[in-house]
């Protein structure tokens, strides 16, 4: 996976991204930390090709995140699954390959149940969101990325709303994606799964990559900041 | 006690005062003294059935465009549908409806015939609803969350597919409960209509008891008449809205 990232700066009401930079190649899965406020959940979002940034340019595989086709080649999961809440997991699949990739009944279904397998849910397929637990919701979500064939999944803080054990449970069922040779950028505040699974991590603080390197950095800090953020999350 | 036992006690107690009422009248109760006025009670029903979904639909339609008015992003529509809603929500049905049949309606039709008086009693209902439906159509719409319009830009949704498999269906889901409510309502309002001498039910109820003095009889059957279409809607609105909860 290769990301490059030129003098990004981007702004709501107050600047949120302030001028990054950043070059990275051959990295698998990506952890994005830092801080509530931090920026990093606005970052995974332009790199995702969700937000437009305000200045700068970001390529994903080579791919100009402001081109129209870019978000094909992504999946996203969201904090809150965003499953859409009227359907069944199935249909939640389906529906999206049927109308927006142009497949078959027949095709959709196939890929649709082969990832809800994958993310052990095969039992709950025809079940709507609110019908099943915040994890298994979290995992179809993820069934949901995988779908659309994705070059790189991006994951939102995908735990944020479970508890431990839930947590620990779709951690795991992303950790057993490790290689099917998809790239993965994610946020999270589980410290240990971002040392288990990440090969990369960058830190950030008030809009800034303050410190970035493979997950062994996480042991010795060299920031304040980041010292300070792996006292309170160890 | 369990919840069975409750219900059926309760709607005991109810029947029971029913009867203590019946009973304490000055004439007997005598239901008989109603017959030969099935047709009369059964044409009032209808057309109290008929106004209020003539009143449903108008309001359904007019709710839809001032809402969106009122999402618009021009500030002045935005600004009118505020001092709409504020006018109609300060005034009582009754006097819409007389407002709209012996004031407004005439400034722009000229001596209305009998019909056109009730056709504007409908219109008053109308538009008496149609800040409500606006409001029914604000909540729905805006539950659909921004992350759900973001999913459907990322999966890449065209606008059509948008509206037609994920907003609508759902909007529809959150709509029809209080639909229903507001359905119940004009049905009830719609008794007001009776003051432009619009044969609806409580009218043709009217006309019974001055031609019968059957005044319990025909009150106690007008009011099981309205409480046999309101109490199934609202027990409806109920099921409704737990068996489509999207949360």
């Amino acid at each position: 996976m290769k990301i490059e990232v030129k003098a990004l700066s981007h702004t709501y009401d107050v600047q949120v991204l302030d001028n990054i930079n950043l070059v990275l190649d051959e990295y698998k899965a990506v952890a994005i930390i830092g801080v509530s406020g931090s920026g990093k959940s606005t970052l995974l979002r332009i790199l995702s090709g969700l937000e437009q940034p305000t200045r700068g340019e970001v390529f994903v595989n080579g791919r100009s995140v402001k081109e129209p086709g870019y978000k094909k080649t992504v999946g996203f999961v969201f904090q809150n699954h965003n499953l859409f809440p009227h359907l069944s997991l199935l249909e939640n699949i389906t529906l999206i390959l049927e109308k927006t990739r142009g497949m078959s009944k027949e095709e959709a279904h196939a890929i649709a149940m082969e990832n809800l397998r994958l993310m052990s849910l095969e039992d709950q397929v025809n079940k709507v969101p609110k019908n099943i637990s915040g994890g298994q919701a979290q995992r179809a979500s993820i069934a949901r990325a995988l779908s659309v064939n994705p070059e790189t999944i991006f994951l939102d803080e995908p735990t944020s709303s479970l508890d431990p054990i839930l947590t620990h449970e779709v951690l795991t069922a992303v950790e057993n994606l490790r290689n099917i040779g998809k790239g993965f950028i994610f946020v999270t505040h589980v410290i240990s799964f971002v040392r288990d699974f990440a090969d990369y991590v960058i830190f950030m603080h008030e809009g800034k990559i303050i410190e970035q390197g493979p997950p062994t950095f996480l042991d010795n800090p060299q920031e304040e900041a980041t010292k300070a953020f792996m006292q309170k999350v160890r | 006690m369990n919840k069975k036992v409750s219900y059926l006690v309760s709607v005991g107690i109810f029947i029971l005062f029913a009867g203590v009422v019946v009973i304490r009248q000055r004439t007997p109760f005598n239901l008989s003294l109603l017959s030969g006025y099935e047709t009369l009670v059964f044409e009032g029903f209808r057309n109290t059935i008929y106004a209020s979904f003539i009143a449903l639909f108008g309001s359904v339609v007019l709710g839809f465009i001032f809402y969106l008015l009122s999402a618009s992003k021009v500030r002045f529509f935005h600004a009118f549908t505020n001092v709409f809603t504020e006018i109609i929500y300060g005034t009582p049905l009754l006097v819409m409806i007389f407002a709209m049949a012996f004031v407004i309606g005439p400034a722009f039709i000229n001596r209305p015939s009998q019909q056109e008086v009730h056709i504007l009693g409908v219109v008053g209902i109308i538009i008496y609803i149609t800040p409500y439906m606006t409001n029914i159509f604000k909540s729905a719409f805006s539950s659909i969350s921004d992350e759900q319009y973001m999913a459907m830009d990322l999966f890449g949704f065209t606008p059509f597919q948008r509206y037609r498999y994920i907003i609508i269906p759902q909007v529809i889901r959150i709509l029809m409960p209080p639909l229903m409510n507001n359905f119940s309502l004009i049905i009830k309002g719609s008794a007001l209509l009776s003051v432009l001498s619009y044969r609806e039910l409580f009218y043709a109820i009217q006309i019974v008891q001055s031609r019968t003095f059957a005044f319990t009889e025909a009150f106690l059957l007008m009011w099981a008449l309205y409480l046999i279409i309101t109490i199934p809607l609202s027990q409806m609105t109920r099921w409704l809205e737990r068996r489509w909860a999207l949360e």
